[in-house]
């Protein structure tokens, strides 16, 4: 399972409502090497999701209309792609019963706001490395 | 109207079969070679599918779809055919050798993309709900619309069908211990083990879905074959014992024995008489609720068996006791183990049904005293250098006068397990009733903490010497990284207490490694060790044996 060989970069979908931070978010992680899509709603996030296959999610949990948790768990369900992609949580909160909510709409790891972007992209990293090459 | 075409080169039967399955889809078979130009010659194509493994005409035949608008399938033989699809961005591929279902999703989800492009948005998105719909994800099943489409001019033609309701108990049970990762490991076992079974028995012509995505009910239709006679109602007991029965063998081999002794099926049926004046989705939902009832019929009967099986049971004190040895993560020392009683009697082997029974029958502090005294005779022989014994008790236990009676076992190597789901209604009272078992020199675990919301705070509440993860939080901490601050949290909170953090279901040796990374004092789980028995199983048939 080794495709270090194929010179494909890894596709990211980021989802945020909000403009300015979605925009942040795309030039920072395009400037270490990824490519990035971003929609601004969760409906928007599944059409982009199903097009694009990205292997990572970045997702905020506050949109209006669908809301992150919901997104994150329909990407989850996807029956083929959803085996095969990482969730990130965007969340305000950092207290346990916000945790637990992601765990059960089935994400992979969380970041809180205001986000710190090192830690950001050690995040980013460190999920993709458990994800296989191939989506 | 011609039929929409599926073009492909590969004469795999099952692609055929696929395609047979796809209303309103018809295959057209053609040499690799010549795909291009059919491409041309059969304007009705709808999608390609390419089965070769000639790279070159693999990219002229994408090349060529691409320029017509058509969505490409590949099937890949191996990792480089994987990583040709994905440099040439085709729309969906599958690994070989496919299922005939998976077949058919691939097909759909590329003919969808493919459609959306030009597709509204909103339209777009209500296509994917109505795709989720129709397959459940998990078992790769087809809900109930698409089997009645399916199934409809096979019933026009035999004239009788006989629904089968299958109704899976406790598969709620089961996720609120284990988590939904396993419910949904458990619920794919399930469903192939019933594929398999359907496979090698009289039942071939059988056609099964799942009633509603997600759910824990499953539907099949069956058809007899043309010139046979429908089943008997002993074929259709026959078949229910040995789904049962195969079911059960398939989750213990897969999933382990505690799942698999948690797990019962009710089977109902309802025959279908095929008229034409009535309309045939009408007659189907009638038989699917005349077959759930008959299932739940079943089920009552078989909940009033247990509980005579209980009674037996209370009587012949025939229950036995496991013990799990918890070991140090560091010196992978056994400083403990916790007693796990099970019933002797085949059905009520699970602890979670055996009590389960007993709360519907009022006999929880019986049963709770029954097994607490197996649990203390085989430790009193078991434990050594200060070894300690975990008991799991209910908190109305405490109000049971026979509550403190151990025999020759020190209340100082006692832990006694309290479960973070379980209710406290009366805090000062139960916190009274704790002080006083302190004093005598018991200790307190706090059992699957961190499965709910509640956080630390009712933790703390109790100050207790252990802390025993939850299950669910254990089960692949590895890879998700949500589990690992959430137990991270634990850890350090417990330091703060004074507490010492157990990590319970320890499976593999990456949750393992992940656990002592994180500082877990303590850990129990299959990994390291297998639940001990002291002596082998009585014979269910002689229950009396247990007593001793």
């Amino acid at each position: 399972m080794t495709d270090a060989a194929i010179p494909v970069r890894p596709c990211l979908l980021v989802v945020d409502d909000n403009l300015d931070n979605a925009s942040i978010v795309q030039q920072y992680l395009e400037a270490k090497g990824y490519d990035i899509s971003v929609a601004h709603d969760g409906d928007e996030a599944l059409v982009c999701f199903e097009r694009i296959k990205p292997r990572l999610v970045l997702l905020d949990v506050m949109m209006p209309g669908r809301s992150g948790w919901e997104v994150c768990r329909l990407i989850k369900q996807h029956p083929t792609l959803g085996r095969n992609v990482r969730v990130i949580m965007v969340t305000a909160l950092d207290d346990w019963a916000n945790k637990q909510n992601a765990l059960q709409t089935g994400a992979d790891d969380y970041i809180t706001k205001p986000l710190d972007l090192s830690d950001l992209v050690a995040r980013v990293q460190r999920n993709l490395a458990l994800v296989s090459p191939v989506s | 109207m011609s039929a929409a075409l599926l073009l492909t080169d590969s004469d795999d039967p099952i692609v055929a079969d696929a395609a047979r399955h796809i209303p309103g889809w018809e295959l057209a078979l053609r040499p690799a070679v010549e795909l291009v130009a059919a491409m041309d010659a059969l304007p009705e194509a709808r999608a390609l599918l390419i089965g070769t493994d000639d790279p070159t005409l693999i990219r002229a035949a994408v090349e060529g779809a691409r320029l017509r608008h058509l969505p490409v399938i590949l099937a890949c033989r191996d990792d480089t055919a994987r990583r040709r699809a994905l440099e040439l961005r085709v729309d969906e591929w599958y690994q070989l050798p496919a299922s005939m279902d998976e077949i058919v999703a691939r097909v759909r989800s590329a003919i969808g993309r493919a459609a959306s492009f030009s597709a509204d948005l909103a339209e777009r998105v209500e296509k994917v709900e109505l795709e989720e719909m129709l397959y459940d994800a998990l078992t790769g099943l087809p809900t109930l619309p698409v089997m009645i489409e399916r199934m409809r001019p096979l019933i026009k033609a035999r004239g009788e069908l006989i629904v089968f309701y299958l109704n899976f108990v406790r598969y709620s049970k089961l996720e609120e211990i284990y988590g939904w990762e396993k419910l949904d490991g458990v619920l794919e076992t399930t469903a192939s083990a019933v594929r398999e079974f359907l496979d090698e028995n009289a039942f071939r012509s059988t056609r099964m879905m799942v009633s509603f995505t997600n759910d824990d009910d499953f539907i099949f239709f069956h058809i007899p074959a043309a010139g046979a006679a429908a089943a008997t109602d002993t074929e259709i007991i026959e078949l229910a014992r040995g789904l049962q029965q195969h079911i059960s063998r398939r989750l213990e081999e897969t999933q382990g024995d505690d799942i698999a002794a948690m797990f019962d099926i009710y089977v109902g049926y309802a025959h279908v008489y095929y008229n034409p004046k009535i309309r045939l989705e009408r007659l189907i939902y009638r038989a699917i609720r005349e077959a759930a009832n008959a299932a739940k019929s079943v089920e009552q009967r078989e909940r009033a068996r247990k509980v005579t099986d209980l009674k037996q049971l209370l009587h012949d004190g025939a229950v036995y006791v496991d013990y799990h040895p918890i070991v140090a993560t560091d010196t992978q020392q056994i400083v403990g183990f916790e007693a796990l009683a099970r019933g002797v009697r085949r059905s009520l082997r699970s602890p979670e049904v055996m009590f389960e029974v007993a709360a519907e029958a009022d006999l929880v502090w019986e049963l709770s005293r029954l097994c607490r005294m197996r649990a203390l005779e085989g430790a009193s022989r078991r434990l050594e250098n200060g070894q300690l014994l975990f008991l799991n008790v209910d908190p109305h236990d405490f109000a049971d006068p026979a509550f403190g009676e151990l025999g020759d076992v020190d209340p100082r190597s006692v832990v006694i397990e309290i479960t973070e789901r379980t209710a406290i209604k009366d805090y000062p009272k139960f916190r009274e009733r704790l002080t006083g078992f302190r004093e005598q020199g018991y200790r307190f675990a706090v059992d699957d903490a961190g499965s709910g919301y509640a956080g630390l705070g009712s933790i703390a509440n109790l100050e207790p010497d252990f802390i025993k993860l939850d299950i669910s939080l254990i089960n692949s901490i590895d890879t998700n990284f949500i589990k690992q601050n959430l137990v991270e949290t634990m850890v350090k909170f417990a330091d703060d207490q004074g507490a010492q953090v157990i990590a319970e279901g320890v499976e593999r040796a990456e949750e393992l490694e992940t656990v002592k990374r994180l500082g877990v004092h303590l850990v129990q789980g299959f990994f390291l060790h297998r639940p001990e028995r002291l002596a082998p199983i009585p014979p269910p048939e002689n229950p009396s044996a247990a007593t001793p």
